[in-house]
Parts: C-alpha cells; sequence; structure tokens
C-alpha cells in the first residue's frame, strides 16, 4: 500500500495503475491470486490502448458451467479480424471474384489469454483452459441490430465463422518491460495461413 | 509404377544395423511410401561420388517411430541383420550354397557383358571419329607441300605424329581408348576381373560385384517369432496421432522440432506443422512456445504442440494438439 500512497501523492496515477486499482474491489471475492489478476489486467490494458481493442472483459468464471476458469481470461473486439482461416480465405477471394466487389470482414469476438514470460505451461494447462471455454466467448459481438435484417441466409465464409469455427485463443505473453506477443492457438490441427 | 507394389509381400523385413532400422528394396522403399506414407530419409551415398550427397541412394533409414508403426500395423517385422547374417552364412552348405555362388556368377557374368557391350560401342565410336580425323588431316597435308617449298616434301606419317604432340588435336580420341577397353571397372576388382588388355575385348570372366544385399529377402525369416519392439522416444504418440490422420512426417531438425508434418507427399507438398512433443505434464517455457510460434510462421508454417494425456478416458488416442501462429500483432 506504501509505494502507490506515496505515488498518488506526488503524480497522477499512470493508467495502468488506475485500470488495477479500479480492479482491486474484484479481487476479495476472486478465486485467483491477486497477480493472476494484475497480469490480465495488464494484458487488458495493452490490448485496448495499444491495439485498439474494444468490449473488453475479464471473465473468472466459465460461461458454461460457472466454474473458475483456471485463470482471469480477457475477451474483446479487435479493430479488424484476428484470424482467417486459410480456406476461408480462399473462399472469400473466389466469391469477391465473382460478385466484383469487396466483402466486409467483420471483426469477431475473441478469448485472450494472459500468461508471462517467467511460467511454465503444460499441455494439461492449455486443454484445461480450452475446456472450460466457449468456442465464440460471451458478449458484445459488435453487430448492430439494425444490420440484422440484410444479413445473408449464409454469408461467404459462415462455416469457418461464429461457433462453426474451431476453439481458438490468443496466448497473450507478457515480459518484464510490458512487451505483449500474441499467438493465436488453435485446439486441435488447424492447417497455417498463407501469409 | 503399379506394378510395384505387387511385388511387395507384407510383412516387410526391416533389417536392424547397429540401432538402424534399414530398407534395402526399392520396390518396398516406394510401397512404403505409397501405401503407407512413409518416408524415411535415405542415405547411401553413390560409390564413385561420396561428395555429391544432394542425391542420397539406398538405403532407408526408418525412423524408430516408422518402424514401430509398421510393426504395429504388422505391415512389417524387424530382423536383427547381424544375428541373421551370421546364422545364414553358417549353415550355407551343399546345393544351397553352390545355387547362391552360382547367382552371384550370373550377376557377375551379367555386370561384365554389359561393361563389354559398352566398350565395343566406345571403341567403334573413337575409331571411327580418329579415321576421319586421319582422313581430312592426309588430305590436307598432301595440299600443303605444293603451297610451300616443294623440295621439302612432309610425309603425312610424320605429320600425324607431329600433331599427336599438340594438346589439343587428338587429345578426346586418345582419352578415351585409354579407357575404351576394359569399361568401368574400378580398380579394387582389379585382381580379379583386370586382365591385360589384348584378351580382355573377348573376356566373359564374370566381374567381381558387391550385392547391395547379402541375400534375396525371400531368404529371410517369413514368420519371425520373437517381435523385437522398436525403442522410440516420447514424441511416438503424437507421431502416430499425425500419421493416422493422414499426414507424412519427416525428421524435424532443420526446424528445430520433432517432425515436419506434411499434408501429402513431401515431394508434392511445403511442410503444414513443425510439430513438437511434450509429455503431459512436462513444463514448457513460453519462450519455446513464442519462438516455435515465431519460427513456424516465418515459414509459412503452423507450431504444433501435441502430447498423450495417460490418464484420458475419452476413446481414442488421448493425444491433444495445439497449433500455434503468430497474431500478427
Amino acid at each position: 500500500m506504501a509505494p502507490s500512497a506515496i505515488i498518488s501523492q506526488h503524480a497522477p496515477l499512470s493508467a495502468a495503475q488506475e485500470s488495477i486499482n479500479i480492479s482491486k474491489s474484484a479481487l476479495k471475492e476472486s478465486p485467483h491470486p491477486d497477480y493472476l489478476h494484475h497480469l490480465a489486467t495488464s494484458i487488458l490494458h495493452n490490448l485496448q490502448y495499444q491495439h485498439s481493442w474494444t468490449s473488453l472483459t475479464i471473465h473468472t468464471h466459465s460461461s458454461m458451467d460457472s466454474a473458475p476458469l483456471p485463470r482471469p481470461m480477457i475477451s474483446g473486439l479487435p479493430p479488424r479480424r484476428a484470424y482467417i482461416h486459410p480456406d476461408e480465405q480462399a473462399a472469400i477471394i473466389k466469391a469477391e471474384h465473382d460478385r466484383g466487389e469487396m466483402i466486409e470482414q467483420k471483426p469477431e469476438r475473441e478469448w485472450v489469454l494472459p500468461s508471462h514470460i517467467k511460467e511454465k505451461w503444460t499441455l494439461n494447462g492449455f486443454a484445461s483452459v480450452f475446456r472450460t471455454i466457449s468456442v465464440v466467448p460471451p458478449g458484445d459481438s459488435g453487430s448492430n441490430e439494425e444490420d440484422e435484417e440484410d444479413v445473408e441466409e449464409s454469408p461467404v465464409g459462415d462455416q469457418w465463422q461464429g461457433e462453426n469455427r474451431q476453439k481458438r485463443l490468443l496466448l497473450a505473453t507478457l515480459d518484464g518491460d510490458s512487451t505483449v506477443t500474441y499467438y493465436i492457438m488453435h485446439g486441435g490441427i488447424v492447417k497455417p495461413r498463407q501469409n | 509404377m503399379s506394378h510395384s507394389s505387387e511385388l511387395v509381400v507384407e510383412p516387410i523385413p526391416i533389417s536392424l544395423v547397429s540401432d538402424r532400422y534399414l530398407v534395402y528394396d526399392i520396390d518396398v522403399v516406394t510401397h512404403l511410401r505409397r501405401t503407407h506414407h512413409i518416408c524415411g530419409v535415405l542415405l547411401g551415398g553413390i560409390p564413385q561420388a561420396p561428395q555429391q550427397n544432394v542425391f542420397q541412394g539406398l538405403p532407408l533409414e526408418l525412423l524408430p517411430e516408422e518402424a514401430k508403426l509398421l510393426v504395429e500395423k504388422e505391415a512389417a517385422y524387424i530382423v536383427d541383420d547381424i544375428a541373421w547374417h551370421e546364422d545364414f552364412y553358417t549353415t550355407l552348405r551343399g546345393a544351397e550354397r553352390q545355387k547362391y555362388l552360382g547367382s552371384l556368377r550370373a550377376q557377375g557374368l551379367k555386370a561384365k557383358q554389359t561393361a563389354n557391350a559398352n566398350a565395343r560401342q566406345r571403341t567403334e565410336k573413337a575409331l571411327s571419329r580418329q579415321a576421319v580425323l586421319r582422313a581430312s588431316k592426309s588430305s590436307a597435308s598432301s595440299r600443303e607441300p605444293s603451297g610451300d617449298d616443294p623440295s621439302v616434301v612432309v610425309p603425312a606419317e610424320s605429320s600425324d605424329a607431329f600433331n599427336q604432340g599438340e594438346p589439343d588435336a587428338l587429345d578426346n580420341t586418345v582419352s578415351e581408348s585409354l579407357f575404351d577397353r576394359d569399361g568401368p571397372v574400378s580398380p579394387a576388382l582389379s585382381e580379379t576381373s583386370v586382365r591385360p588388355s589384348s584378351k580382355a575385348s573377348d573376356s566373359v570372366e564374370p566381374l567381381a560385384i558387391t550385392p547391395s544385399t547379402s541375400y534375396s529377402p525371400s531368404s529371410l525369416p517369413e514368420n519371425p517369432t520373437q517381435q523385437a519392439d522398436p525403442l522410440v522416444p516420447s514424441s511416438y504418440a503424437l507421431f502416430a496421432h499425425l500419421h493416422a490422420r493422414k499426414y507424412f512426417m519427416m525428421p524435424g531438425l532443420r526446424f528445430g522440432c520433432d517432425y515436419n508434418v506434411y499434408p501429402g507427399d513431401p515431394l508434392r507438398f511445403h511442410s503444414h506443422f513443425l510439430a513438437t512433443s511434450y509429455e503431459w505434464n512436462e513444463p514448457i517455457a513460453m519462450l519455446d512456445l513464442v519462438g516455435g510460434g515465431r519460427l513456424g510462421t516465418g515459414v509459412k508454417k503452423g507450431f504444433l504442440i501435441g502430447g498423450q494425456d495417460l490418464d484420458s478416458n475419452s476413446e481414442g488416442d488421448g493425444v491433444q494438439t495445439f497449433v500455434l501462429e503468430w497474431a500478427g500483432m
């Protein structure tokens, strides 16, 4: 408590410190240790201010059975689609060629698993995370209500989107200097994108 | 090509020589590749050009995982080559022995006849070329004196002798005729097969050959009672998991992983994944995931990690896999 008290007397709080302070009330009844909350908060901060994600939420319990998640996880809406399956990409290009117009790609809500570079994970750990998360994170999907009527019956790439997609998350790894790297992690075998 | 698979009778013998699983038969190699999508690694050097190891030949070395998989599918069995070799040659007597020696002699004879035919062809070619050269020379030299001092007549033969001293005049013909008598005979065989050149041209003495296998596959034990179970690394479960999903695996050294995973024959496809196996509760350093993910994305592949949950009570092999790709942010 003492250090943060000193800082608050002399300078305004940093955005990260503010968001950590805000989350303090949630820590009391949380099943997870504080440092995991702080880790999630740091990643959320990075997503929000460096990568312009929106509708960010920290989840502590599974949306499927309300059991605690292995650690607090983040879900949010990236500014553009975070992942397009290579087959979907091919289908989009083909459809765009046939129609002669660009097909707008709406971002999808993604899971983010916070981790720290000094940690050791196991396959078991990853498997338990994938077991407890739903395919699509609950929450604001970013689609506006008024758009709903002109939604096609089966839009291009539908079989790779929404509930049809393979379970995935973004593995966010934080280093001591607050650098965060993001890797897409698929549950199961998913062929690579043609970057 | 389609007939080669029919020549191969399963189970296939795999030779175990100093902890390596080797296949010596090209028909078996293609059969394994086509039917079982097992590639192995060719490791035989070309005898005349051991440094040209871009083009490796037989034998094919199988990974222990590949050998075990074939044994488990009952498509192959392991033969301890040294034990079998000793057993085979110490008991080789009488008619069996004569038959074996006869087959060696027949192969040597065939090789010699081919070599002789080639040599004869080359000699004829060289001689005809020499004749053409000589004809043009003699016509040129017969015209020469008329232009020069008429008192000095250069005989055609001496002009030939003079020309032979020149480096470029008859070099081709001379160097070829140096070798055309005995054909391609390696120096190691010279004692038995190279004889004085005057007699060699009509010689039918068989070449001393070194067979690529020391016995025909049919002489191997048909139904081995004691099944050697290849010792495999802990990544075998992941290997079998991917193999069962019709992927082709190659050794992963070049990308620092356990296996390069191809969606089809590696001669036709680029690999999709760099696969590394972990035990279910083995600690994985985050830096390894970041490094593998970044390397994989850099070479347009996914970094695949996976392993077997030994306590899994779901049906199947209990192997779970995850694929990492750089998220581009």
